[in-house]
Formats: structure tokens, C-alpha cells, sequence
């Protein structure tokens, strides 16, 4: 990856940004328009989050790629030479999280053409979402990082109290204030880190690389985990997540179970570890206790969900348990676990969430023991969701396995009876998604549902793009690999 | 093509499952022609590679050279930081295994078109049998424990989607639950195992393992435990006991998934495993141990519930896990040989049986014992076939499973002291008395549902030709034991060898007393079973009135299936009530729910304070003032 990259790296943000202002100035009742510019718009981040991936390949001494930085405010009152920037670069870490951003978009705008209220301000809240997210993976300073953290989540209370179902002022409103708690915590930390290094800059490089005191470290490591963890879900701040993603719009989950809760795990990797790893070294223990809890905690809570959209938030905690017990490890195995998680459980929860929602858009219905034998009327919808269900329990071939055996081995080399509890999870999510697959899409068919219709073209093709992407991660993940696990070893602090 | 290419093996019928499952709707008779023309490229693949493995015999054992080939890193962090890298071992072990999977499966297809015909989703299980395919050779020649384990699961799923087969039935869909979850219960213990074994070597690849561990490398109690928990993955895959319970809910599969799977291939992957090891266990006699015993268990119990099961293909299930039993119990007395003969010549003759009884169902649509009956008049091919396959598995000399079934009893004598010789021994009476038992109360005496057994018939060809094939085999496998026979038929010293793996000079001679002795035991069994049943289905009530609590205990599987279903919805269910409660109660309503409503409770009493009148703010001013006056003479001392 070259300098002249940066730019793509800018148009990765800038794209879902200018789509967002266009639709502003299209007529809502253009849905013709408004439809063509998103599928545009989509088709240019996928393919423009598929160069940067392609692209990108480690070079020794490179930190750091594509950087590019243009200064935005410079030596005024306590900011020194650089002191804000917009400033973008990936590593390994973020490639591989730009593109599952790309991924998932692209099947989260088609299936959202069917939105029927209010099309154009849904599109328009989705994208500077979306700009959101691929700004805090692309963005190298915390100035604007921040910005674009907060960008990512303050478009969800709308997007979930106005396009929302069931109990959508609840679930907007306690996602919102969580997550708004949680970046108090943030802001801390990134202002802490600013006085205490002292260099008069938010530039992310500069702040990694600055001597920090080890006390300071250990302060400030689990201010960071309590406000990214909670937006990536982690026991126990996850209460906002079943109920949250229950009450969201189809898109709105897929994007936030598959991206959003991802820049709260990569949020503990970068602001936590990467800046402070003698903390992260100290309370690693504590992360990988509440990991391994969040694991079993989450499994066994689906266990006794009936709502096929809060068994996937509770499944979701319990998979992000997982990446929160590699993060905890502190080595090069289970981080590279917990990053191709990230991806691996973006990806099939974005699936699982889209099968959900277009079967609900007809059902008015998610209630498991309500179904039986849909198989018979949605055998499509049916085959995607068993791929789904089999990608989540880690079947070897999906891509959920190539994930969670890094995970299994780096929690073994840490602590043997850890690993052993998460491999016994891997075993309870079989048990739950087994006895939903069992009773709402196998046996006798229910003669109440005979109007269903199978899902429509576009969820189709959006399942599809995710099905192929769970299947290449889960038989090649050579791609990936390349990209994290270089980048992950050179993150100093960190042994196999 | 050799030993090296051994991955065009899998490859053939993994390309096959995609494109038979995508195109089938566009292909005549919906492509089983291709699975079966790609399952026989394969059959006669390995016999190409079995030539080339001939050439390899030296001083009575196979050393064959280039057996391990390389293939390629799946994943490789950091350039050989951490490495998974997927290669192909062929060994004796492998070569065994490698015949009994294709000529089966081969069977099993061509006995498909017959049996199959007119089903719902033909083209969909003619993929998913070729994914089994691909995925049973990729266990076999799998030389890396991830690869392995890979191929494990994928036998799993096709398990899995093949006893789901007929998913509109509410039972095949919880039996498929049930399989998939149960076997899983074992992986975790395999992939446990196999990550301790990683832990210890620093690497994944089979041989290296072995080596490692046989040169004194790893812990003996570490060992110990990994091995322990590696075979937890066979106790589940090879349906031994406590995780027999799902094989004999696994029959609500076609009758051929049943003869393939259950019975002669994917069942036996614990064996494979273990034999795999039995160097390693060889080390660690506690945990043979372990094998030994919970073989005979097995063996012992899954024989005693036979004898009062009145479903045709569960009586031939629980045959199945016993004599599963028996090839565990050989290995747990270190005979590598003797079980992987066992293996090798009850797949056949189990698959024969199987395919038995679905020729039974086919004309009947029947599968109770109880409403069978006198069909011998009706079904001669399957009549005949049905006696030889029994009499294999009774333990009648010149049938295959007699010389097999003798070798592991002859070990066992010799390495399993006294006790564990006459409990195996009781165990192949019993097995005898329940194949006879369900020969007559099928094939002999008056037919009991009439309406079924007037329109039953004689399938076509296409079934009634493997079972012949089979009946041919289960007859003559046995033979390979002895030298002269295995080099009359050009293999260099004898199929034995190969098949014996580390006893190659044992079988030229017969120890007449010993067998004599063991055919005395089959024909008692026989002999009882006739002299009971007759072909009468009214002894199985008397049976029922004569020891009614041990024909109960028997009929309800010893309760286990209770056992566990209770476990489930007591323990495991409760703590998810629990669970769940806590989640809804204390940390959502109370905690998230509660702290919001603390704030705005805190606000609703905060906000009198607000009076709106100008001496209350004036005062609070005042009050300011002074306070911050004093904090500031008080800091500057």
C-alpha cells in the first residue's frame, strides 16, 4: 500500500459522508433516486474496502500504512506542531475490519430498500453512520477518532426509535444512554493520555509510541475497557444489547451487531493495549474473567430465549465474550483469535440478522415456539440460516472455527481450564441453535404461516455476498491471517 | 497418482457435493449418476494407491516411503510463529480404512438409486452423501490433528443432515438434534485433547505427535489426561457408552445413510482414532485402560438391549455400538490388528444387514418386528443375504466376522486376564441369540401383518445387487487373515500383513481349540435363540411376563435416555432459567432500569431546589462565597 492509498483510505469515510449530504437534497418521494444513489454508494465502499484489503500487505517497520495527514489546528494555546490532524493509515487489524464495514454494508442497503417510511432520512442516518465506522478504523488521530466513534453511535437512536419495533423507545433510549456512559469513559482516557504523554498532539503514532508511566497505565487500561466494552457488549454492561438490537430495524442490527460492537473490541485492541500495554499486561486476568463469564453467560442465556432476535443478542455476548478472553491473553494466538472473530462474528450475525428480518416483516412474529416446519414454506431463508447457525457454532469449514480454535488455543497457553470452558461454550451455542433449528424450521409445518413468502431478491443476494464471505474465511483464511498476525506481532508487549 | 495424491481422494467427491447440490434441478435422474461415476473413479483410485503401497513391504511390515506428504499451510502466523498445515499420511491403518469407506459407499449409492427412488430431495442426498465421502477420506488421510478434526465435524454434519433427512418428521429432526449435540459433547473433549497435545509438542502434525510422545517428551500424567480427552471424542463419534444414546435415534435416517454412517464408516472414526494413537496409548496404560473398559461396558450393554428391541434397525444399532464395543476392547488390550480386522470385516457385513432390512422396509413399509414375519417366501435374495450377514456377525466359521471376532477374543484371553475374557465371550452369545432372534421373527414363521406382507416383493437390481456383493464379501474377508490366501491373490505377504499392521506373521497357522470354542459359543446363541423364538412373536410377551423389571430396564434403554433428558431440563435448562432471571431481573431492571430511575428520581426531588425565587439563590451565593473564601485562606495557609 502506497502514500498516494491515503486517499482511499479519506474515501472510505468521505463516501457514505457525501452519499448522506446527496440524499439530503434528493425529494423523498424520488425513490427511484434515492434507491440507485445508495446501491452506487454501497457498491463503491465494498469495492473501495476490497482494494484497501487487497491492497494492504505487511512491511516490516511500517506501523502504519497509506498514511496520509493534513493539519487541522496547530500550535494554538496547550497544541503544539501537529496538534490535530485528519490523519488516516491502517495496519493488518483495521484492513481486515474495513473490509467486513464493506461487506456488511452492501447487504444491509439492499435489504433496507424495502424501508417504507421515511426512506430517505433512514439512508441518510445509516451512512453517516456507516461514515462513522470507517472513520474510527481508518482515523490516526484521537481528536477526530472520537468524533467519528461518537458519529457511529448517535445516528442509532434515531434510526431505532423512529424504524424500530416492539419496545423501540425503551431499546433506543437505554442503547443510547449506556453507550453515551461508556464514551464518558473514552473521553477520559483520550484527554488523560493527551496531558500525560505531553507532546501537544492527538496524532495516534506519536501517542503509541510515548513512554508512559506504568502507573498512569494501569489507572487509565480499565477506563477504556469499561467504555469500549460496553459498546462491544461485555458482561456486564451488555444489558442494552439484546434489547437494543430486538427493537432495531433489520439493517440497523446487522450494521451494529456486525460492525458497530467490533469497534468496541478493536477500541480495547488500539486505545487500550496498543497504548497502554504494561495496564493491559496487569488487568489481562480481569479480561480474560470476564470474557470467558460472558461466554458462558451469554450461552446460557439463549438458552432460554424464544425471541429469535434476543437469542442473537444474547448469542452476540456470548461471542464477544470470546473476543474479550483472546484480548485478555495477551498473545500473538488469541489476539489474532479475537480479531478474525470480529470478522467471523460480523459476518454471520449480519446473516442471522437479515434471515430474521425478512422473515419478521411478514410474521409481525419471532417467537420460536410459534414456528415449526418452515422449511416447508421458506426452504431458501432456511438453507441461509442453518449456514448461518453452523458458522456460529464453530463448524470447521465456517468461519467461526478458524476464530475460535486461535481463541481456544492462545486461552489454553494462558490458563488450561479457561480454554477448556470455552471450548464447553462452543458446545451450548450447538444446543441452542440446534433446538431452534429443530423446532421452528424442521417437523410439521405450522398451517398458520402458509403466507409466508419466501425472502425477497434482494435479501437473498445480500445473503449470498455474507454466505460467500463466511465460507472463504472459513476454508482461506490465508488472506486474513497475513494481514492481522504480522501486525499483531509487532505490537510490542506481546509474546506467542 | 500414489500415495502422494492422496488428496485427490476427498477432492473428487467435494467437488461433486457442490456441484450436485447447486445443479441438480438441471441434471437428468438429478445427478446420483455423477456421485456414483465419481465414488467408483475413487474405489478405483484406491486401488491404484494400494498397488504402489504393496511395493513398500519390507521384512513383513510396510514402510512405505513419501507416505507423509507435504500439501500446504492452512494458517501460518508470522512465518512459522504458529503453523496449521494440512498434509496427507498414508500408512497400514490408513490403507485398511481407505477400501472399507469407497467399496461401502459405493454400495450404499448404487442400493440408493433402488432404494431412493421417487424421494423428495434425491439430488440433495445424492450431495450429501458425497460430502460424507469427502469428508470420511479426509479423516482418514488426514496426517495434521486440525485437519482431522476438520474432517470430524464435516462427517458430523453430514451425519447430521442425513439423519434429518426426512425433516417433516418432528422425530428424525430432534434424533438429528440429538446426534449432532451428543457427538459435540465428545468433541469438546477431542479438541481439548488435541490442544494439550499442541501444548506439549508445539505442533499439530500426527507423527510428530507420536514420536513425541512415545520418545518420553510430555508429563506421563499430562499425557494421561490428553489422551483421555482425545478418546472423549471417540466415546461420542463411535457412540460409546454414556454417549451410545444417540446412534439408535440416528436409524430415523434412510436405511443406506444408516448402513454407510451408522454402521460401517463413520462410527468407526473412534476406533480409527484411537488406533491412530495406540502407539501413544501403549505409553499411558491408565487410559488403555479407560478404552478397554468402557468397550466392554458398551459391549455388554448394547448386546442385553438387543435381545428386547422390536425395531429392526434399532436391534441392528445396538449390534452396531457393540460390537464397536468389542473393536474398543481390542484396542484397550493393545491389539491394533485384531480391531482394525474387526473394523474391516463387520463394515461389510453390517452394511449388509442394514441394507437387509431396508430391502424389508422397501417391500413392506413395515420396520416392528412385531408386524413382520415369513417373508423368507417373499424376499429370497434378502432372505439369504439377510443369514449370511448374520451368521458373519454371530461369529459361524468361514464368515468374516468369525476369524475377526475370534482374533480380538484370542487378545484378549491372552492381555485382558480372565474376567474381562468371559464377559466378552457371554457378550458374543448374546449377540448370537439376538441376530437369531431377529432373523426368525423377520424372515420365519407366519407373516403377521398380512396387508404388508401380501404386496411385499423383491426390489429391483439396483438393491438387490450390493447385497449380493456384500453377502460375497462378508463371506470371504475373513480369509485375508492367512498369508497364502492374500499371496495367492498377488499381495505381498498376504492381506494380512497389511491389514494386521504390527502382528504380520501371526496368521499362518489356526488355533483349532480356541476356535472351536468360539464356534461352540455362536451356535449355542443360535441354538437358544431358536429354541425360544421359532418364528413366534408371542415368546417376546412371555419374555416380558417372566422378568418383567428386567425386560423394562432393558426396553427403556436403562433409563439413560431418562437420565439425561431429565439432566437437561432440570440442570441444564434450570441454570438457564436462572441465568436468565438474573440477567432480566438483577442486572437489567435493577441495575440498568434501577440507576436510570435512581437519576431521574434524583432529578424530580433536585428540581425544588429551583424555587424561582431571587433571596433562596441569593442565600446559596452567600453560602458559595464564604465556603470557596475559606477553602482559599485555608489552602494558601
Amino acid at each position: 500500500m502506497t502514500e498516494s492509498d491515503g486517499y482511499v483510505l479519506l474515501a472510505l469515510f468521505l463516501v457514505p459522508l457525501g452519499t448522506a449530504v446527496l440524499l439530503m437534497l434528493v425529494p423523498s418521494r424520488e425513490r427511484a433516486v434515492i434507491i440507485g444513489v445508495t446501491a452506487l454508494s454501497s457498491t463503491a465502499m465494498l469495492a473501495l474496502s476490497l482494494y484497501t484489503f487487497a491492497s494492504y500487505s505487511f512491511a516490516e517497520g511500517q506501523q502504519f500504512q497509506g498514511v496520509l495527514a493534513f493539519t487541522w489546528m496547530e500550535n494554538m494555546g496547550v497544541l503544539g506542531a501537529d496538534g490535530i490532524q485528519v490523519k488516516v493509515g491502517i495496519d493488518g487489524i483495521t484492513a481486515s475490519l474495513v473490509l467486513l464495514t464493506g461487506i456488511v454494508i452492501v447487504p444491509g442497503t439492499w435489504v433496507s430498500w424495502k424501508v417504507q417510511h421515511r426512506t430517505k432520512d433512514f439512508f441518510v442516518l445509516l451512512y453517516i453512520l456507516t461514515s462513522g465506522v470507517f472513520g474510527v478504523f481508518v482515523l490516526l488521530d484521537l481528536f477526530f477518532w472520537f468524533m467519528a466513534y461518537e458519529v457511529a453511535l448517535l445516528p442509532m437512536y434515531q434510526l431505532i426509535a423512529i424504524w424500530g419495533s416492539t419496545r423501540k423507545e425503551y431499546g433506543a433510549m437505554k442503547l443510547m444512554m449506556m453507550l453515551m456512559a461508556g464514551s464518558i469513559f473514552i473521553f477520559t482516557v483520550i484527554f488523560a493520555l493527551y496531558t500525560h504523554v505531553g507532546a501537544g498532539t492527538f496524532d495516534m503514532e506519536v501517542l503509541i509510541n510515548a513512554q508512559k508511566d506504568e502507573n498512569f497505565q494501569k489507572v487509565f487500561f480499565p477506563l477504556v475497557v469499561i467504555g469500549c466494552g460496553a459498546l462491544g457488549a461485555m458482561f456486564p454492561f451488555h444489558s442494552w444489547s439484546p434489547d437494543g438490537h430486538a427493537s432495531a430495524p433489520t439493517a440497523v442490527s446487522m450494521l451494529h451487531a456486525g460492525v458497530l460492537m467490533k469497534v468496541g473490541a478493536f477500541g480495547v485492541l488500539r486505545l487500550g493495549f496498543q497504548m497502554m500495554p504494561e495496564g493491559g499486561a496487569f488487568w489481562a486476568p480481569a479480561l480474560i474473567v470476564v470474557g470467558i463469564v460472558a461466554a458462558l453467560y451469554g450461552a446460557i442465556s439463549a438458552l432460554k430465549q424464544t425471541d429469535m432476535k434476543l437469542m442473537m443478542g444474547f448469542s452476540s455476548i456470548s461471542h464477544m465474550g470470546y473476543v474479550f478472553l483472546g484480548l485478555g491473553t495477551v498473545n500473538v494466538i488469541g489476539w489474532s483469535g479475537a480479531v478474525l472473530q470480529m470478522t467471523a462474528h460480523g459476518l454471520m450475525t449480519a446473516l442471522f440478522f437479515l434471515l430474521i428480518g425478512g422473515m419478521y416483516d411478514q410474521a409481525h412474529n419471532r417467537d420460536i415456539p410459534n414456528f415449526s416446519g418452515m422449511a416447508k414454506q421458506m426452504p431458501i431463508w432456511t438453507v441461509f440460516f442453518i449456514l448461518a447457525s453452523l458458522a456460529s457454532l464453530g463448524l470447521p469449514g465456517l468461519s467461526g472455527f478458524v476464530a475460535e480454535v486461535h481463541i481456544f488455543i492462545g486461552a489454553f497457553r494462558a490458563y488450561p481450564i479457561v480454554g477448556g470452558l470455552a471450548v464447553l461454550t462452543a458446545a451450548i451455542t450447538a444446543t441452542y441453535l440446534l433446538r431452534m433449528l429443530s423446532q421452528a424450521f424442521f417437523g410439521e409445518m405450522n398451517p398458520r404461516w402458509t403466507g409466508l413468502k419466501e425472502i425477497t431478491w434482494a435479501e437473498r443476494a445480500g445473503a449470498t455476498v455474507l454466505a460467500l464471505a463466511i465460507l472463504t474465511l472459513g476454508l482461506w483464511p490465508s488472506p486474513w491471517i497475513d494481514r492481522i498476525g504480522p501486525s499483531i506481532i509487532q505490537i510490542a508487549g506481546v509474546g506467542l | 497418482m500414489g500415495m502422494e495424491q492422496a488428496w485427490v481422494l476427498p477432492a473428487i467427491p467435494a467437488v461433486l457435493f457442490v456441484v450436485i447440490a447447486l445443479f441438480n434441478g438441471l441434471m437428468p435422474r438429478r445427478g446420483d449418476f455423477l456421485a456414483i461415476l465419481g465414488m467408483a473413479t475413487v474405489v478405483g483410485l484406491v486401488f491404484v494407491i494400494l498397488v504402489e503401497f504393496q511395493g513398500a513391504f519390507q521384512g513383513g511390515l510396510f514402510t512405505p516411503e513419501g507416505a507423509n506428504a507435504y500439501a500446504f499451510d492452512w494458517i501460518n502466523i508470522g512465518q512459522g510463529f504458529f503453523v496449521i498445515e494440512f498434509s496427507t499420511y498414508v500408512d497400514a491403518i490408513t490403507m485398511v480404512m481407505l477400501p472399507v469407506v469407497t467399496i461401502v459407499a459405493l454400495m450404499v449409492m448404487v442400493y440408493s438409486v433402488g432404494y431412493m427412488h421417487g424421494e423428495v430431495r434425491y439430488g440433495w442426498y445424492f450431495a450429501v452423501l458425497s460430502l460424507f465421502v469427502a469428508a470420511m477420506l479426509t479423516l482418514v488421510v488426514s496426517g495434521n490433528l486440525i485437519q482431522l478434526y476438520l474432517a470430524w465435524e464435516g462427517v458430523g454434519l453430514a451425519s447430521y443432515l442425513l439423519i434429518g433427512f426426512y425433516w417433516e418428521r418432528q422425530s428424525a429432526a430432534e434424533a438429528a438434534k440429538k446426534a449432532f449435540i451428543t457427538t459435540r459433547i465428545g468433541d469438546v473433549g477431542l479438541l481439548i485433547g488435541i490442544i494439550l497435545l499442541w501444548r506439549a509438542t508445539g505442533t499439530f502434525d500426527i507423527q510428530e505427535i507420536i514420536s513425541a510422545a512415545t520418545s518420553g517428551q510430555i508429563g506421563d500424567r499430562y499425557l494421561t489426561i490428553a489422551m483421555l480427552f482425545l478418546f472423549g471424542g471417540a466415546v461420542g463419534k463411535s457412540a460409546q457408552f454414556p454417549l451410545h444414546v444417540w446412534l439408535p435415534d440416528a436409524m430415523e435416517g434412510p436405511t443406506p445413510v444408516s448402513a454407510l454412517i451408522h454402521a460401517a464408516t463413520m462410527v468407526v472414526a473412534g476406533v480409527y482414532l484411537v488406533a491412530r494413537f495406540s502407539p501413544v496409548y501403549a505409553e499411558v496404560l491408565v487410559a488403555r485402560d479407560v478404552v478397554l473398559y468402557t468397550g466392554l461396558i458398551t459391549a455388554m450393554m448394547a448386546a442385553s438391549m438387543g435381545l428386547v428391541t422390536t425395531d429392526i434397525k434399532r436391534v441392528l444399532a445396538y449390534s452396531t455400538v457393540s460390537q464397536l464395543g468389542f473393536m474398543f476392547v481390542a484396542l484397550g488390550v493393545g491389539a491394533v490388528g485384531a480391531a482394525m480386522f474387526h473394523l474391516f470385516t463387520h463394515a461389510f457385513f453390517k452394511a449388509l444387514l442394514f441394507l437387509g432390512s431396508g430391502s424389508v422396509i422397501h417391500a413392506t413399509h413395515q420396520q416392528e418386528v412385531g408386524a413382520l414375519g415369513g417373508l423368507r417366501k417373499k424376499l429370497p435374495i434378502t432372505t439369504a443375504t439377510f443369514i449370511i450377514g448374520s451368521l458373519a456377525l454371530s461369529g459361524i466359521p468361514i464368515f468374516a466376522g468369525f476369524f475377526s471376532k475370534d482374533e480380538i477374543l484370542h487378545y484378549v484371553q491372552a492381555d485382558g486376564g480372565p474376567v474381562v475374557y468371559v464377559l466378552l465371550a457371554g457378550t458374543a452369545l448374546l449377540t448370537a441369540i439376538y441376530t437369531t432372534r431377529l432373523v426368525l421373527l423377520t424372515f420365519f414363521g407366519e407373516p403377521k401383518d398380512h396387508h404388508a406382507y401380501d404386496h411385499a416383493h423383491e426390489s429391483g437390481p439396483a438393491m438387490a445387487l450390493p447385497l449380493i456383493f456384500l453377502a460375497v464379501l462378508a463371506t470371504v474377508a475373513g480369509f485375508f487373515v492367512f498369508d497364502q490366501v492374500g499371496e495367492a491373490l498377488g499381495f505381498a505377504g498376504g492381506i494380512g500383513a497389511l491389514v494386521y499392521i504390527d502382528h504380520p506373521h501371526h496368521f499362518t497357522q489356526v488355533d483349532y481349540a480356541f476356535a472351536g470354542i468360539a464356534t461352540l459359543t455362536a451356535l449355542a446363541g443360535i441354538g437358544i435363540g431358536m429354541a425360544y423364538w421359532r418364528g413366534d412373536a408371542r415368546r417376546a410377551v412371555q419374555a416380558r411376563a417372566w422378568a418383567p423389571d428386567l425386560h423394562a430396564l432393558l426396553a427403556n434403554r436403562y433409563y439413560m435416555d431418562d437420565l439425561y433428558q431429565g439432566i437437561i431440563n432440570r440442570v441444564i435448562l434450570g441454570a438457564a432459567t436462572v441465568v436468565a432471571w438474573f440477567d432480566k431481573r438483577i442486572v437489567n431492571e435493577t441495575g440498568v432500569d434501577g440507576g436510570a430511575q435512581t437519576i431521574s428520581y434524583l432529578g424530580y426531588r433536585l428540581k425544588f431546589l429551583q424555587t424561582g425565587r431571587i433571596p433562596n439563590y441569593a442565600l446559596g451565593m452567600a453560602v458559595g462565597v464564604v465556603a470557596l473564601a475559606i477553602v482559599a485562606v485555608g489552602t494558601r495557609g
